[in-house]
């Protein structure tokens, strides 16, 4: 900040940020909703949002229930309404079961005809001419254009190689780049300028296209970024997330609240949940987790292996109706038993 | 003075030791029952009084006390043939498994074993440079997980070259070696050999818990008065679930003790044995998966050891996590504005039955003295000695009890104005949950309250109860205080926005008091102004009237300068007059509160705390005055409305016509992103929100001041203008909770029978053209009550759902806390964050921050 934040304005020593932080995103939680809407444009696809989308947040889920990716382009495409579909159609992802029409498997000549549909062929800017080279490229299987489809011959009359070449005909990447998902084509109205929606997350091979601008492209995919950027950037983006989906449902909560969870998710290195199977469950003392979930394997597992519980933590206190170390539980007098002693009352007069 | 006693630093878990458990139990009891014919118990029975007693009169017969002071001892069976405790299941077969058969070591030689150790020791000095653990105990955690897996694996011990095995464990208790099964005798006497030196590298104490120890051979058995009998009304003993199991397990151990002596052949004894076993695993947890609960005769599973702390009202949570607490009290709230929001009123029988500790010291003896000679209302009702001894307050020992005063007692006094106490309501969701109050003691039955202080609590009045706490010492009371009253807490942490702020009356009030052209007699200005506390009249313009701008001037500070918007148009105050525009929600409604901002910021809380009060008495005062009510009235449609109503409707619909019939005839230009099914959803919806609002326009424009529904509205303390407008003209688009039209009903594309299939016009999607005041026909009724109906099914899944979410984000971050250098750690000292949110500023003061940059820039 430029200016010199005043003395007045600093959180205070002990001040229990945590749970501030904690109540400040558990609270509204009944304001938000429970559901999902469709995200335009991408068919079938439906965005998470409110509160399913924050418990996955916090979970620490390792795939979204929705990946999506917002390309921007680089400023030679991004106002260019052409170019920018060019785009799309590089990136988008075309599998061969999306344009293929009809599918039939002649077992006794040991040949698979696909006849492909001409309206998606068309949307996706592709020919049948290519779709064929690219199945003898990469399947090498023998691919020839007949009459109104596509005719691969497999050479052989038998039953499973020929139903496993279908699936993994059907599997194939025709277009595209793999993991980025069906995407759409959408206009900022303030800076007027196109950019790319995707429901995929695979940051890295979208990245990889040109045209495409590494700078501004995101995702709501927190483990990709991990992946691609390390923690500290899983940590802003699970932050931004959080704070996206508080936003859409016009709950304000604080930065800070939603930055300290981010950051006590990924303080240890990789991004954990706050459930049993992350933070509480990885407390370390014995206490905490069996007053949270899961009281007997706590308590067994102390017991077996000899486990100390230092009596550090807030809850562990409260069990044993100790004042908790935290806020002002956290500051000791500092004056001698003997010397409170010596206090005397002045003689009365 | 207060008590000095030992504080508990940390606690060790640990296994007992047969010889342990033989020491610290006071009898070996040996007759599996509980009382004799003549109703006494049994002397080595279950309920022998040595392990205390439970009747008030009786003495323990180990240290002779009475039911109330005796702690309860220990007894023990001595279990003839030994058994596994089921729930150690797992750590035994780990052990087993990493354990040679042959020499009893690990099956690691000594050069792998130093390996191993070498890897530990250097995990747990530099535990942040390796991977990503956090701390040296997790890192630990980490090396010997490693270990474990290797040693799962290793078929043959790497000392003396002894094959494994198959090694098989089906749970819960039975272990087996090449299909040979194991005897838990023969289990324990494998793990006595294992050293401890061993132990330690698989991560376990040996001094707290060697293995064998987990193989039971002296079953400890709890004090009575952890399982004490009921005795029913038709003098019928009840046993404790416990008891029940224990006595299971003696006439078993019993059986199994005479069969043995009587020399049975081995299926009889392997039998019993098993039996045993079972009636053991139960007793620990009577939900050990893969077998059947042991029942009560009636057929309910009986609640074992495992079930009395498990779960939401297991020991854990219900006892120890949440405690019962004496003085406190709890009872419907109820409005009064008269009651600051610092207040609480308490109702008189209430006030006498709490008390409040006053310490009796050298300075205030005489106060003491003069206390404790009361014999009605503001009286001493416990005297508490030196000693720790309590003693009631009675007229005949009243006179005693002063002649024995001396410093250092505590005198337990009734409530008293003044007196600070905590209020809470639940659930307690946010740290404004609960606040302190300070006592009002009043008439009546209820607690009364500001209703400035009802949205932290979220409170209304339609029969809450809420609960009140009196702190019992100077700490407490300090801290509660100056740190939990509410003008501290007027600001959220959430996100700096008031949460104590003015509403309801208290905006519709100050609304109309400040309209433009609004006047005050002499008398009203007077009436209004003694309420505030103001004595002073303000200037009366030439009419000898009194602007309702100036009358609010004089609840504001002197000297003050402020703007801001209010109901789209600016509101100014200048040298502490307001010059210029009305107050409605946007000046101090909750997330619009710049007004008390300034106040906060430049005058403190308790200048804001004034004004909130003050400025809320005078607007009831003023809505007394003017009178403003709601009726029908207010919410019937006139000729004019009505026709307004259906020429809007019509252009709409015509329009809607218009763009179906474009999309059938492929005419339709199709949004950026969308399909062409989607973009005309999407022009139809707006197209319905578009006339909602044009009608609300129209209703604004037709209605006048006269219609308080409207003036409430327009003023931002209470409705909407869609809430009129859904009364008066029409209801509108009913949505279903995936936020579309409504679609769904019958498979042929219809929402009713009554509908053509495919329609996609208004009507047959969910869209309501009738009012609430006209009535609904029945189709509309069917729709409005297809989105009430989700709503409600939604809410009680949320509720349950964000509970949840709440319980275990506060469970993860409960012990992060600021240090003394601005970072955030957690209680082991781990760091989350180098300095707090990044600038050290508490989230509270960041729109005092914001209107100071503003001010600044000018």
């Amino acid at each position: 900040m430029a200016k010199q934040t005043q003395n007045r304005y600093l959180v205070d020593y002990g001040e229990p940020v945590g749970i501030i932080a904690a109540q400040s995103v558990g609270e509204p939680g009944t304001q938000m909703i429970l559901r999902s809407f469709h995200l335009a444009g991408i068919e079938s696809t439906v965005a998470t949002s409110g509160l399913p989308r924050i418990i996955e947040l916090v979970d620490a889920k390792k795939k979204p229930t929705t990946p999506i990716t917002y390309i921007y382009l680089e400023s030679g495409v991004n106002k260019n309404f052409e170019k920018a579909t060019e785009l799309l159609k590089k990136i988008n992802e075309v599998r061969m079961n999306h344009i293929a029409k009809r599918v039939l498997e002649n077992f006794s000549k040991g040949k698979i005809k696909v006849v492909l549909d001409k309206q998606e062929l068309d949307s996706e800017g592709l020919t049948q001419k290519y779709v064929a080279s690219k199945i003898e490229k990469e399947l090498d299987l023998e691919a020839k254009i007949e009459d109104n489809g596509i005719v691969v011959n497999m050479h052989t009359r038998n039953l499973k190689e020929i139903r496993a070449a279908t699936i993994s005909l059907m599997k194939m990447l025709v277009s595209g780049v793999d993991g980025a998902g069906k995407g759409t084509i959408r206009r900022d109205d303030a800076t007027k300028e196109f950019y790319l929606v995707s429901a995929g997350s695979n940051i890295e091979g979208i990245m990889a296209v040109d045209g495409v601008d590494k700078t501004r492209t995101t995702t709501n995919d927190v483990f990709a970024v991990y992946r691609l950027f390390g923690i500290e950037a899983a940590s802003k983006a699970l932050a931004i997330e959080l704070k996206k989906t508080l936003k859409e449902q016009k709950i304000s909560v604080d930065d800070r609240h939603l930055n300290l969870l981010a950051d006590a998710m990924t303080a240890s290195g990789t991004i954990k949940g706050v459930g049993r199977h992350g933070l509480s469950g990885e407390k370390k003392s014995v206490f905490a987790r069996a007053a949270y979930e899961e009281t007997l394997k706590h308590l067994i597992h102390a017991a077996a292996f000899g486990e100390v519980d230092r009596m550090k933590g807030v809850t562990e206190n409260i069990l044993i109706g100790k004042q908790i170390p935290i806020g002002t539980g956290s500051v000791k007098l500092a004056v001698k038993k003997e010397d409170m002693a010596k206090i005397k009352p002045k003689s009365d007069k | 003075m207060m008590m000095q006693t030992e504080v508990i630093e940390n606690i060790k878990f640990g296994i007992l030791s047969p010889e342990t458990a033989r020491s610290i139990s006071v009898v070996k009891l040996s007759v599996p029952d509980t009382y004799n014919e003549d109703g006494y118990p049994i002397e080595g029975g279950l309920l022998d009084q040595k392990m205390g007693v439970i009747d008030p009169g009786l003495l323990c017969k180990t240290c002779g006390a009475r039911a109330k002071s005796c702690p309860g001892h220990f007894g023990r069976i001595e279990l003839v043939r030994p058994a596994i405790h089921s729930e150690f299941s797992k750590v035994i077969y780990m052990i087993l498994q990493s354990t040679c058969r042959n020499c009893h070591r690990l099956l690691l030689n000594d050069e792998h074993i130093a390996e191993y150790r070498n890897v530990l020791a250097k995990l747990e000095e530099d535990s942040v440079d390796i991977v990503e653990s956090s701390g040296e105990e997790e890192a630990v955690a980490m090396g010997s997980a490693a270990m474990l897996k290797k040693l799962k694996n290793m078929k043959k011990c790497e000392r003396c070259g002894t094959l494994k095995g198959k090694l098989k464990f089906s749970a819960p208790t039975y272990f087996y070696v090449d299909d040979y099964k194991l005897k838990p005798d023969e289990i324990r006497d494998l793990l006595a050999k294992i050293s401890n030196d061993d132990l330690q590298v698989l991560g376990i104490d040996a001094r707290a818990s060697r293995p064998e120890w987990l193989i039971i051979s002296v079953l400890l058995v709890p004090p009575v008065n952890v399982r004490p009998s009921i005795t029913l009304e038709s003098g019928e003993r009840s046993e404790d679930d416990l008891t029940h199991k224990l006595v299971d397990i003696m006439r078993i151990n019993l059986r199994l003790e005479q069969n043995l002596n009587a020399g049975a052949p081995q299926i009889i004894i392997d039998d019993l044995w098993e039996l045993l076993q079972y009636h053991i695993t139960t007793y620990f947890n009577n939900e050990t998966a893969s077998i059947p609960p042991a029942r009560h005769r009636s057929g309910r599973a009986l609640k074992t050891l495992a079930q009395r702390l498990k779960g939401k009202e297991g020991r854990f949570r219900y006892n120890l996590s949440g405690k019962r607490v004496n003085y406190s009290a709890r009872t419907v709230i109820s409005v009064d504005p008269n009651v600051d929001l610092d207040e609480v009123g308490v109702p008189f029988a209430i006030a006498s039955k709490l008390t409040v500790p006053f310490y009796v010291t050298a300075w205030n003896i005489e106060k003491a003295r003069e206390l404790l000679t009361r014999s009605e209302y503001p009286m001493v009702t416990n005297v508490i000695s030196k000693d720790g001894k309590r003693k009631r307050v009675i007229d005949l020992n009243r006179e005693e009890l002063i002649k024995e005063l001396a410093v250092g007692d505590i005198l337990e006094r009734q409530l008293m104005d003044g007196d600070i106490t905590l209020f809470n309501r639940q659930p307690s969701l946010h740290r404004v949950s609960i606040m302190s109050h300070k006592a009002k003691v009043l008439s009546g039955k209820t607690f009364r309250m500001n209703y400035c202080v009802t949205a932290p609590y979220n409170a209304d009045f339609d029969g809450d109860e809420m609960n009140l706490h009196v702190p019992q010492n100077l700490e407490a009371q300090a801290e509660a205080k100056y740190l939990m009253s509410p003008q501290y807490q007027i600001f959220s942490p959430r996100d700096g926005d008031a949460i104590i702020t003015n509403n309801e009356d208290g905006i519709t009030g100050m609304y109309l008091l400040t309209k433009d052209d609004n006047y005050l007699t002499k008398e009203q200005a007077v009436y209004i102004l003694s309420i505030a506390g103001v004595y002073e009249l303000p200037k009366a313009n030439k009419n000898g009237l009194y602007s309702g701008k100036e009358v609010f001037s004089a609840l504001i500070p002197e000297g003050m300068n402020f703007s801001c918007r209010s109901g789209g148009a600016p509101f100014v105050i200048k040298n502490g007059r307001l010059v210029e525009g009305v107050v409605t929600k946007d000046t101090y409604g909750r997330g619009n509160n710049k007004l008390l901002v300034k106040l906060g910021k430049d005058y403190g809380y308790d200048r804001l705390k004034k004004f909130l009060f003050v400025s809320s008495k005078v607007a009831d005062a003023y809505v007394t005055l003017m009178g403003v009510t709601v009726g029908v009235k207010e919410y019937t449609t006139s000729k004019k409305l009505e026709d307004e109503r259906v020429r809007l409707l019509q252009e709409t619909f015509v329009k809607i016509n218009k763009l179906i019939d474009d999309y059938k005839a492929r005419k339709l230009e199709p949004l950026l992103g969308y399909t062409l099914r989607e973009s005309l959803e999407r022009m139809i919806i707006a197209e319905l929100n578009l006339v909602r609002d044009r009608a609300g326009e129209t209703l604004l424009k037709y209605e006048s001041s006269e219609n308080s529904a409207v003036e409430m509205a327009r003023s931002g303390s209470r409705g909407s203008i869609l809430n009129i407008e859904q009364m008066t003209m029409f209801l509108g688009q009913q949505a279903t909770l995936s936020g579309g039209r409504i679609r769904r009903g019958y498979y042929t594309n219809r929402v009713l029978p009554h509908i053509v299939p495919g329609d996609i016009r208004p009507g047959a999607r969910g869209f309501v053209a009738t009012c609430y005041y006209s009535g609904l026909a029945p189709t509309d009724l069917f729709m409005h009550a297809v989105g009430s109906r989700g709503s409600e099914v939604y809410k009680a899944l949320l509720t349950a759902r964000s509970g949840y979410l709440y319980r275990r984000l506060s469970n993860a971050l409960q012990d992060y806390s600021v240090d003394s250098d601005f970072s955030v750690r957690d209680a082991n000292n781990n760091m989350a964050q180098v300095v707090y949110g990044g600038d050290m500023v508490n989230p509270i003061y960041t729109q005092f921050m914001d209107l100071e940059e503003e001010e600044e820039k000018g």
